[in-house]
């Protein structure tokens, strides 16, 4: 049996593919059989940022229309042995996503996979929802700024009324808080809202703090997940994140401001 | 917006609103046993009956003419207002226009459930937050005193109603949510959205929060947005009346 995850946060641009690259990532480098889902139909990003854009052929409109099996278009990732992709169509729109034809994918990859990530696309219209509705946790991607809160507080609002669970009246989904783009530094200058003002507002579980960081932007457009740079600030927060997620109790950081000291700075600072 | 226009001078503009409403949702047209129901329900729950507007739903009755006259007639004397009709065919719209009552198109699908498979449901809001997105479950009548207790956030987007008596929330309301109550809102948490109290036109209602962010204040249709509302004062607990028609907010620390 498979966990369903939905990484998703309302807004766009937060960092949800990102981080759901990162995690899977993450996910299968600690041995666990992953797949993950790109159901941002018509924008496709995931294959980019996993660097398989090469390697598409069949996509997940194909699998759901009968074109093409599921094990034809998983695409198996390079680095990682557990790991596959399921890529978006970038010809179609979101209306050619059906709830039934989800619900048979996730069925058939249940059976193989321990965990299912599904990376949402932004808003909350059919897209977005079709990600969530099958869902068994939720990762709500924030970034700290008041449009993103109040985005990702409306989806924690949807999570608890619009997916299967809250319809059959299972538990509820285990909603989870992803912070991204954190700069500690400009929180101090009040720039960006604080962690704690933060989880006040959205009230759910902190799962993990990614700070803002040169290494996210590099590995995007390597196509190199940045959990596979573990030297990098924000590699380390993912992997911590993902450790979390497996249920180990881990030490939050990265959110507090280091001032460097006389010999990083001497030696340009190592910590990217 | 006509700006030319000098306010003093109108003598009305015309609003929208929602108002929430009592429908009657008939399933016999004889005013007898209408009659006698309407009497055993005034004995249950008195507090329900003051002159209450309700729109007679005739939709599950088949026949072409209904006695709308007496109808009306019995239910005003267990004091219930009749303002419109919802349904039927021709001849009974033209008899309710006829009696200064309005007429609405029947409503097929989504039916407003009968208040009184609602009652036993009622106690709502405990548990599991059952009303996102706009969901107003009903209060049961008589119930006024108990009203509503609503457990956990409300979050951007969802909407909290408490159509008789008071609406109590134990949580937080978030910027982009609305509460609603005939009477006062209770906040226990911070207020950061939409809090209206009052929403039948009861002056008396008030709001009461611990900590004050809202988005905007109203009691009875009075109204103040969070930029009128004195700085001191955010963050702070605080309990919201109406004064000579004016909106106060007074601290309770």
């Amino acid at each position: 049996m498979a966990k369903i995850i939905v990484v998703t946060s309302g807004k766009g641009g937060v960092g949800k593919t990102t981080s759901a690259a990162a995690i899977a990532t993450g996910l299968a480098l600690r041995g666990k059989k992953t797949a993950v889902i790109d159901f941002d139909v018509g924008l496709r990003n995931l294959d980019l940022i996993m660097g398989c854009e090469r390697r598409v052929v069949y996509d997940l409109v194909n699998v759901i229309q009968g074109e093409a099996g599921l094990n034809q278009a998983l695409i198996r990732d390079k680095r990682v042995d557990n790991l596959h992709i399921l890529p978006a169509s970038q010809t179609r729109d979101k209306e050619a996503l059906t709830q039934e034809g989800v619900e048979k994918v996730l069925d058939t990859l249940n059976q193989d996979f321990d965990f299912i990530i599904c990376d949402s696309p932004a808003g909350i219209e059919r897209g977005a929802q079709l990600a969530m509705y099958f869902a068994d946790e939720a990762i709500v991607v924030t970034n700290p700024e008041v449009s993103s809160v109040r985005d990702s507080d409306r989806i924690i609002g949807l999570l608890a009324s619009k997916t299967r669970r809250a319809e059959r009246g299972d538990d509820p989904i285990r909603e989870h808080l992803l912070i991204t783009r954190y700069n500690p530094g400009r929180v101090d200058l009040g720039d960006m809202l604080n962690l704690d003002d933060i989880r006040e507002i959205l009230a759910i579980d902190l799962l993990g703090l990614i700070p803002e960081s040169e290494a996210v932007l590099r590995a995007s457009n390597q196509g190199v997940p940045v959990t596979h740079d573990d030297s990098s600030d924000a590699g380390q927060a993912y992997a911590d994140t993902v450790a979390r997620l497996l249920g180990e109790e881990v030490p939050l950081r990265f959110h507090e401001y280091q001032k460097k000291g006389l010999l990083s700075r001497m030696f340009g600072g190592t910590r990217r | 917006m006509s700006l030319n226009v000098d306010r003093d001078s109108m003598a009305f503009t015309f609003k929208g609103g929602m108002l929430p409403m009592t429908v009657m949702e008939l399933t016999s047209a004889d005013p007898e046993r209408i009659r006698e129901q309407l009497a055993s329900k005034l004995s249950q729950s008195p507090a329900f009956f003051q002159h209450t507007p309700v729109v007679l739903n005739v939709e599950k009755l088949d026949e072409p003419h209904l006695a709308l006259e007496r109808i009306c007639a019995v239910c005003r004397a267990h004091k219930l207002l009749p303002v419109a009709v919802r349904g039927g065919p021709d001849p009974v719209k033209q008899s309710a226009w006829a009696l200064g009552l309005g007429w609405f198109p029947p409503q097929e699908a989504s039916r407003p459930r009968a208040l009184e498979s609602v009652a036993d449901a009622a106690p709502a809001g405990d548990g599991k937050p059952d009303a996102p997105e706009a969901v107003a479950t009903e209060a049961p009548p008589g119930a006024t005193a108990g009203g509503r207790i609503y457990r956990g956030t409300v979050r951007s987007g969802q909407q909290v109603t408490a159509p008789e008596g008071d609406l109590v929330v134990v949580g937080a309301v978030n910027a982009g949510a609305e509460v609603l109550a005939a009477g006062n809102v209770h906040v226990y948490g911070a207020l950061r959205g939409r809090a209206l109290a009052g929403i039948h036109g009861d002056d008396k209602a008030g709001i009461f929060c611990r900590e004050l962010h809202a988005e905007l204040l109203s009691v009875a249709g009075n109204y103040k947005r969070l930029e009128d509302i004195d700085p001191r004062l955010l963050g702070t607990t605080v309990q919201v009346q109406l004064f000579d028609g004016q909106l106060s907010i007074k601290s309770l620390d």
